[in-house]
């Protein structure tokens, strides 16, 4: 440690960029390179007894800018996030976090309730259910016997 | 993006300990002036489940999720894995510590790190005989 410092306390500061997790970090870089192209933002779907359940990871999403609509069979997915305060860049040490507006369009399968959609969006993460529709009876179609 | 291991130094739970997935979320870091901010992809996190650690001069954040969804479902499709998170970053000297505030908004997590002012540089006066 300088006992004098003479230089700006800026540069000091600068060092914070020295991380614990540096090589943890260069994985996920390698990966990012995949992740390009994917769609955004990724879903997960769980099958439960009574309903689908579909999740998405949206932090920093406020509920307001978040918009949710079936049409047709497919269920839509908008939204936006907003940079609370836009800075130009060589503010920024680094930066991971996209932000801009996105949508999605999942198809939905036959057996859902469309009519009866819920979603919760709690701490950044939104889960829509999808209740199913009652199973059909199987039908037995008749086959009349033909006269060659 | 995840990786399955024991979490170094997490306060083991008493239950059987099962393997979780550790992520290492996305961050920005910037320059607001009066110092740096810290910005962190947190979904799933609440305030009760995170914790922030500054010892010495590392910054641990530490955020424990729960299962998005109840227990008994069936993933049947997946682009996307659920973990807690872990990142450290070294804070450099000029952080004050004592003035470090956080929150945590809609799974997003801010760090406010301010500078601690510099006191100016004193010219010592030279005597001669």
């Amino acid at each position: 440690m300088a006992v004098f410092r003479w230089g700006s306390a800026l540069d000091a500061f600068r060092d914070m960029e020295r991380e614990m997790d540096r090589v943890l970090r260069n994985m996920d870089l390698a990966f990012e390179g995949l992740r390009i192209g994917r769609p955004h933002p990724p879903v997960n779907v769980y099958e439960l007894e009574d309903e689908f359940l579909l999740t998405a990871e949206l932090p920093g999403v406020r509920t307001e800018d978040l918009e949710l609509s079936v049409s047709n069979g497919h269920l839509v997915l908008r939204g936006e996030r907003s940079d609370p305060q836009p800075l130009p860049e060589e503010r920024y040490r680094r930066s991971e976090r996209r932000h801009g507006r996105w949508e999605r369009v999942i198809p939905l399968p036959d057996r859902i309730r469309d009519d009866q959609l819920g979603a919760e969006f709690v701490n950044g993460v939104l889960k829509v259910h999808l209740p199913k529709a009652p199973s059909t009876q199987p039908r037995q179609i008749p086959i009349s016997e033909g006269t060659s | 993006m995840s990786r399955e291991h024991e979490l170094p130094g997490a306060p083991q739970p008493p239950a059987p300990p099962t393997q979780r997935w550790v992520c290492t979320p996305p961050i920005d870091i910037f320059d607001n002036g009066e110092g740096l901010v810290l910005r962190a992809d947190l979904p799933g996190v609440s305030g009760d489940s995170l914790e922030l650690q500054v010892q010495d001069n590392k910054l641990t954040l530490f955020g424990r999720v729960v299962p998005q969804a109840p227990e008994g479902a069936r993933l049947i499709h997946q682009e996307y894995r659920v973990g807690d998170y872990l990142r450290s970053f070294i804070l450099s000297e000029d952080v004050d510590h004592e003035r470090i505030s956080a929150k945590l908004t809609n799974g997003v997590l801010e760090v406010v790190l301010p500078r601690a002012p510099q006191p100016e540089p004193r010219r010592i006066q030279v005597k001669t005989d």
